[in-house]
């Protein structure tokens, strides 16, 4: 049996909407601090839960993913994890070396060299003057930057500061290991390494991964607590199932619309393998959608056609489909176009998709419009890649 | 294994809190002397005039009443060593004085970025404001010596005891200055106001002219504790005697009382001003 290392208990932080108001609570809670009184706990005005309620446990060797939306708490609770800020309610018990991958190359100076600054940082982040004397071979050799060790860090490309402060980091040996979307940095091989140096620290570590990236959380986490609005919304073993909950939480209102107001979408249906008609579907992998449109239509536009856009949550254009393909036009029909289209086999792999509809005369290619997030669906994968597409095999 | 527990009982015990700010001072003893490395060395690595600048006021200030005394455009009282060295070692002293006061708000201010991402020991910030005050005051007494050494005034005993009033009236400002630190972090009124009280306190205190022989300034600089603390400083360096060893003592007691307050209040509202800054 691992030991609990990590310890959440029913915490809560409150914050101001209104920075005048904030300091000034900021001026209360300093004076209150120090004369020992214990506020009321209660939101003042103006302030509101940006965590609440929060609990959970980690042992050595774990993974908790720690998802959410911008603003769902995640930052917030990291910090007060991290002890920069304390809870206003609550307990939470730290058992061991904390190390922290949350912003690298702390501390750095612009003018100083790359070497003066690999001593700044590693004195940010907690190394002692022998430690860093020791290490500093091992992190200019992480970095692969011997060559430039001695140039001031302003003239470095934002690759290469990332690195050398990924190096220092490197040489953490923490208990307990908080992370927060730093993977995603440097070239491709550079990546490799950190992800790997990140695997060998986790198998002797309880971790707390905070990202946007389902991949990585699908592929290294073994817990998931999804957060909305400061509470915990989610939390379970069963990934798949907690980043289904967050893709669908995305709430996209900022579609964008361009065109002349000569076509207008009234409608729109995704009616999954299993039958559910909804703006918002989850099909398994492989699996038929169906995109039903309801178009208003000007009397001018005689014939139309269509094409469809599939998006990931990176913005990326990943498929399309196209009237064309069978050569169907859509003719005006009293100002009303009718449009049902089957997409087969959709092998993406899990992730949320958004799709974007254009619309154009069939005989003059003018656009009469361009719609982003007119709908959004869930690809529930059998198992999690790394590409966009998970294709259809027969192995034998 | 080493615990942290991070809970919001505001209930503490001072001397827990004052052991803490200690261990923390120890701990941090290289993160404070590489941030001040990191600091002195960008600030004069990007100079042309490197230290000139660390006694430039210095030499503006004295020069402006060098000149305005000797055109006689302002009449003062005679002093009792040579005018030049009795304003380059008051303006000295000044603006060491008022640099005690800004350095913690500076400290703090400028390593936000670390202060919001990272958990290390914050007493490093005053220890790297304390480094920075010797290293400036160093240099800045450099000057003071090259005029003690042109004008060479009668040495004294007096002189063994610059360092430790020296000291004390450090002390003392220094704590003010991490004692304002939380307000001046969150309201940038207090960074504002500090140069500009301490222009108009070292017109009410004997820094660039001695105390006149009477009229309305004379009482208030005789109510004023800063004139017989600059006032004997500079003559311990001049080979005048000490005279007022009952306000060294109260400014230094002050000065040890507020320090402690300073560390409690300090540690205490560090998560708490952290909360309220941008990274």
């Amino acid at each position: 049996m691992e030991t609990t290392l990590i310890k959440v208990n029913q915490v809560s932080k409150k914050f101001s909407k209104d920075l005048k108001r904030s300091l000034y609570y900021g001026l209360v809670d300093v004076f209150s601090g120090v004369i020992g009184r214990n506020g009321s706990g209660a939101l003042r005005k103006d302030e509101f839960w940006a965590v609440r309620d929060v609990s959970f446990e980690v042992k050595r060797g774990e993974c908790l993913g720690l998802i959410g939306h911008n603003g769902a708490g995640k930052s917030t609770l990291l910090k007060m994890l991290n002890g920069l800020i304390v809870p206003d309610e609550g307990r939470i018990e730290m058992h061991g070396k904390i190390g922290a991958l949350i912003e690298l190359g702390a501390g750095f100076n612009p003018i100083l060299t790359g070497r003066e600054n690999i001593y700044n940082n590693a004195a940010v982040i907690g190394f002692s003057k022998k430690e860093v004397d020791a290490k500093l071979d091992s992190i200019i050799e992480f970095a692969e930057l011997r060559e430039f060790i001695d140039m001031p860090v302003q003239n470095y490309s934002s690759g290469m500061k990332v690195r050398l402060g990924f190096a220092v980091a490197a040489q953490m040996e923490p208990d307990i290991l908080i992370i927060d979307e730093v993977l995603a940095v440097g070239d491709l091989g550079f990546r490799v390494k950190c992800i790997n140096r990140i695997n060998e620290l986790m198998k002797k570590t309880a971790v707390i991964f905070v990202s946007h990236a389902m991949t990585q959380v699908s592929a290294i986490c073994n817990r998931i607590i999804l957060m909305d609005k400061g509470s915990v919304q989610f939390n379970g073993t069963d990934i798949g199932k907690g980043i289904e909950h967050y893709l669908l939480k995305f709430d996209h209102s900022d579609n964008q619309i361009i065109g002349n107001g000569s076509v207008v979408l009234k409608d729109v249906q995704l009616i999954s393998a299993g039958g559910a008609a909804t703006n918002a579907a989850v099909i398994d992998w492989g699996e038929q959608l169906t995109v039903k449109l309801a178009l208003q239509v000007d009397s001018k536009i005689k014939h139309v056609k269509l094409r469809l856009g599939v998006f990931n949550t990176e913005y990326r254009l990943l498929a399309e489909v196209d009237s064309e393909q069978t050569g169907k036009t859509y003719s005006n029909n009293h100002g009303v176009i009718a449009v049902s289209v089957d997409i087969g086999s959709l092998n993406l792999r899990q992730g949320r998709y958004a799709i974007h509809l254009h619309v154009i005369d069939a005989d003059t290619k003018e656009k009469y419009l361009r719609q982003t997030d007119v709908a959004h669906f869930v690809v529930n994968a059998p198992l999690s890649v790394g590409a966009d597409f998970l294709l259809p095999s027969n192995w034998r | 294994m080493e615990t942290r527990i991070y809970e919001s009982s505001k209930k503490y015990s001072l001397i827990r809190i004052i052991g803490a700010s200690f261990n923390g001072f120890k701990n941090s003893r290289f993160l404070a002397r590489q941030l001040a490395t990191r600091d002195l060395r960008a600030q004069y690595r990007q100079s042309f005039l490197g230290f000139f600048w660390a006694f430039a006021p210095i030499l503006i200030n004295a020069a402006v009443w060098i000149v305005l005394r000797g055109t006689g455009t302002v009449q003062l009282a005679e002093t009792p060593i040579s005018y030049p060295l009795y304003v380059v070692v008051g303006t000295t002293l000044w603006t060491i004085f008022t640099e005690c006061l800004s350095a913690p708000i500076l400290a703090v201010n400028g390593n936000k970025s670390i202060i919001t991402k990272i958990n290390f020991d914050k007493e490093a910030l005053i220890t790297l404001s304390i480094i920075k005050v010797s290293v400036n005051s160093l240099i800045k007494f450099s000057l003071v010596i090259a005029l003690l050494l042109y004008y060479s005034p009668a040495i004294s005993s007096s002189l063994l005891f610059f360092v430790p009033l020296f000291l004390l009236s450090v002390l003392f400002f220094l704590s003010i200055g991490v004692l304002l630190t939380p307000i001046g972090v969150l309201y940038q009124d207090i960074g504002r106001a500090i140069p500009m009280t301490m222009q108009v306190l070292m017109y009410v205190t004997p820094v660039v002219y001695m105390m006149p022989e009477s009229g309305w300034m004379r009482t208030i600089m005789t109510y004023n504790p800063l004139t017989y603390i600059v006032t004997d400083i500079r003559n311990t360096l001049t080979g005048l005697p000490v005279e007022h060893w009952s306000v060294h003592i109260g400014i230094g007691v002050t000065g040890l009382l507020l320090a402690l307050l300073a560390l409690v209040v300090y540690r205490i509202s560090v998560p708490i001003i952290t909360e309220r800054m941008s990274s």
